[in-house]
């Protein structure tokens, strides 16, 4: 694809643009600035990446790892404001899907542990997580508000903050799983995933291609459901003081 | 022995001053209403009791030790809260009632359950059905005997009857007051209506604008407060 042609693809957002100048939808500035950020962001990550992957330095891929992992917190973070200590869990969260479920794949040699292969296959875990974090931490500060009685008569009979949670911990991580769940179950029929399409491009044989895409399903499920679990259980004492009451000044 | 002592209790919520400076002591076995204007506070001094709020200032002193060393969760097995509302959990009557059997770790007594339902008159089938199929007094039949299931040495009950026709009223405070005699419960109870009151309370709390303006034998509150139906 030369550059011409690639110019010519941002018609598509002009298309978009006067959809939205239109239909009044105020979505005009978002869709420029998304626009232009994608633009910049992803030109200045393919200049990293070639250089990251050149090097092919164990530390330095770490901290490309850890950047992502860190990123992904401060963004799930916003979906979770007001939530005590939500940051930090969301770090921790996103880190135990990612090292688990990595190291699995390092252990079962399904991966190398080298740049060209770990930081794109990290990286589709933790946007994941981070996805998952944030339909998380939404259900649940709904939740607490909108069910914050049933959660009281069950404290006033004798449950532990944990206990009186557990209906709505339960429901917010099936919540949080749903994107993947679905995405799993129509992959091949509705979409091509990134991946898969990106080998098949680049020549690699379409077996191989589905091999790795495999892979990642199966990494994408047990990344979201450890990091959504690690979350839930940790991040409900967000919503309760040391006396086992609810707090009141979540919003 | 005095079962709660209020010592210069002070509560704000959002910075809101919501009771102030109340003290009182009860005793064991007693019956005490609760009444005032709403919006004064009532529910309030309630939920200190069972620590579901903690006073800004002052002490409050369960079994004479200070409620504040009390871990929550053990309290709230002993001192029991009903609410104006009856909220039911979903599933069925009989998943309500064993709601404190299982956060205990015990098994559910089945002829427990069925004879307290009995003293509300209600009956086995009951225990089949959800929320969206009971009447609004039986649903606080059933939120009110899921209290007593787990025991409570206090009762604290929220406007239980507010919502309820005389029958089931009458019904209701007819269960508190055997509990009552069975095993020496102390009952706190919020009302409005006077009769109640005179039905029920030995002692009446009378609390306005957060403070307590009256705490001795009804009687004598009746004496010089007249008819609380008349405010």
């Amino acid at each position: 694809m030369n550059n011409l042609a690639l110019a010519l693809t941002f018609s598509l957002v002009l298309i978009a643009l006067f959809i939205s100048y239109r239909q009044k939808l105020g979505m005009e500035k978002d869709m420029l600035i998304g626009s232009v950020r994608a633009v910049v962001q992803l030109s200045a990550v393919g200049f990293v990446l070639k250089f990251v992957f050149n090097i092919d330095n164990v530390a330095l891929t770490i901290v490309i790892l850890l950047l992502m992992v860190y990123n992904a917190a401060v963004v799930a973070t916003k979906r979770g404001a007001g939530i005590r200590g939500v940051r930090l869990i969301s770090f921790c969260s996103i880190l135990a899907g990612l090292v688990i479920t990595l190291g699995g794949l390092l252990a079962f040699q399904a991966l190398s542990f080298n740049p060209s292969e770990v930081i794109p296959v990290s990286g589709m875990v933790v946007g994941n997580s981070m996805v998952a974090l944030g339909l998380l931490y939404r259900n649940l500060l709904s939740s607490f508000k909108d069910r914050r009685e049933e959660v009281e008569v069950k404290l006033c009979l004798g449950a532990s903050p944990r206990e009186a949670a557990r209906t709505l911990i339960r429901n917010s991580i099936r919540t949080a799983m749903i994107p993947t769940i679905d995405s799993m179950k129509t992959v091949g029929i509705v979409q091509l995933p990134g991946m898969m399409t990106g080998l098949i491009l680049a020549g690699t044989s379409p077996e191989l291609a589905i091999k790795y895409q495999i892979m990642v399903v199966f990494m994408l499920t047990g990344a979201v459901t450890i990091s959504g679990f690690v979350a839930s259980f940790w991040v409900y004492r967000g919503f309760f003081n040391d006396k086992a009451q609810l707090v009141d000044d979540l919003h | 022995m005095a079962i709660f002592l209020f010592d210069q209790v002070s509560l704000k919520i959002n910075d809101q001053p919501i009771l102030s400076s109340i003290s009182f002591s009860s005793e064991q076995g007693e019956i005490i209403g609760l009444a005032g204007p709403s919006g004064s506070g009532k529910t309030s001094l309630l939920r200190m009791m069972n620590l579901m709020r903690s006073p800004t200032h002052g002490s409050i002193l369960y079994k004479n030790r200070d409620l504040a060393q009390f871990d929550p969760v053990k309290l709230r097995r002993e001192v029991g809260y009903v609410m104006q509302k009856p909220y039911l959990f979903d599933g069925t009557v009989q998943d309500n009632l064993e709601y404190a059997y299982r956060v205990w770790g015990q098994t559910p007594n089945q002829p427990e359950i069925l004879n307290y339902l009995e003293r509300v008159n209600l009956s086995a089938p009951i225990l089949k059905k959800t929320k969206s199929e009971l009447s609004g007094g039986e649903q606080q039949r059933v939120a009110l005997v899921r209290s007593l299931l787990a025991k409570p040495q206090v009762l604290l009950l929220d406007e239980v009857t507010a919502s309820l026709d005389e029958a089931n009223t009458l019904l209701l405070e007819e269960m508190i007051r055997s509990e009552w005699a069975a095993k020496s419960l102390t009952v706190f109870f919020i009302s409005h209506q006077s009769e109640q009151l005179l039905r029920l309370a030995s002692i009446v709390l009378y609390v306005k604008q957060g403070k307590l303006e009256y705490c001795g034998p009804k009687e004598d509150f009746f004496r010089q407060q007249g008819d609380l139906n008349d405010e």
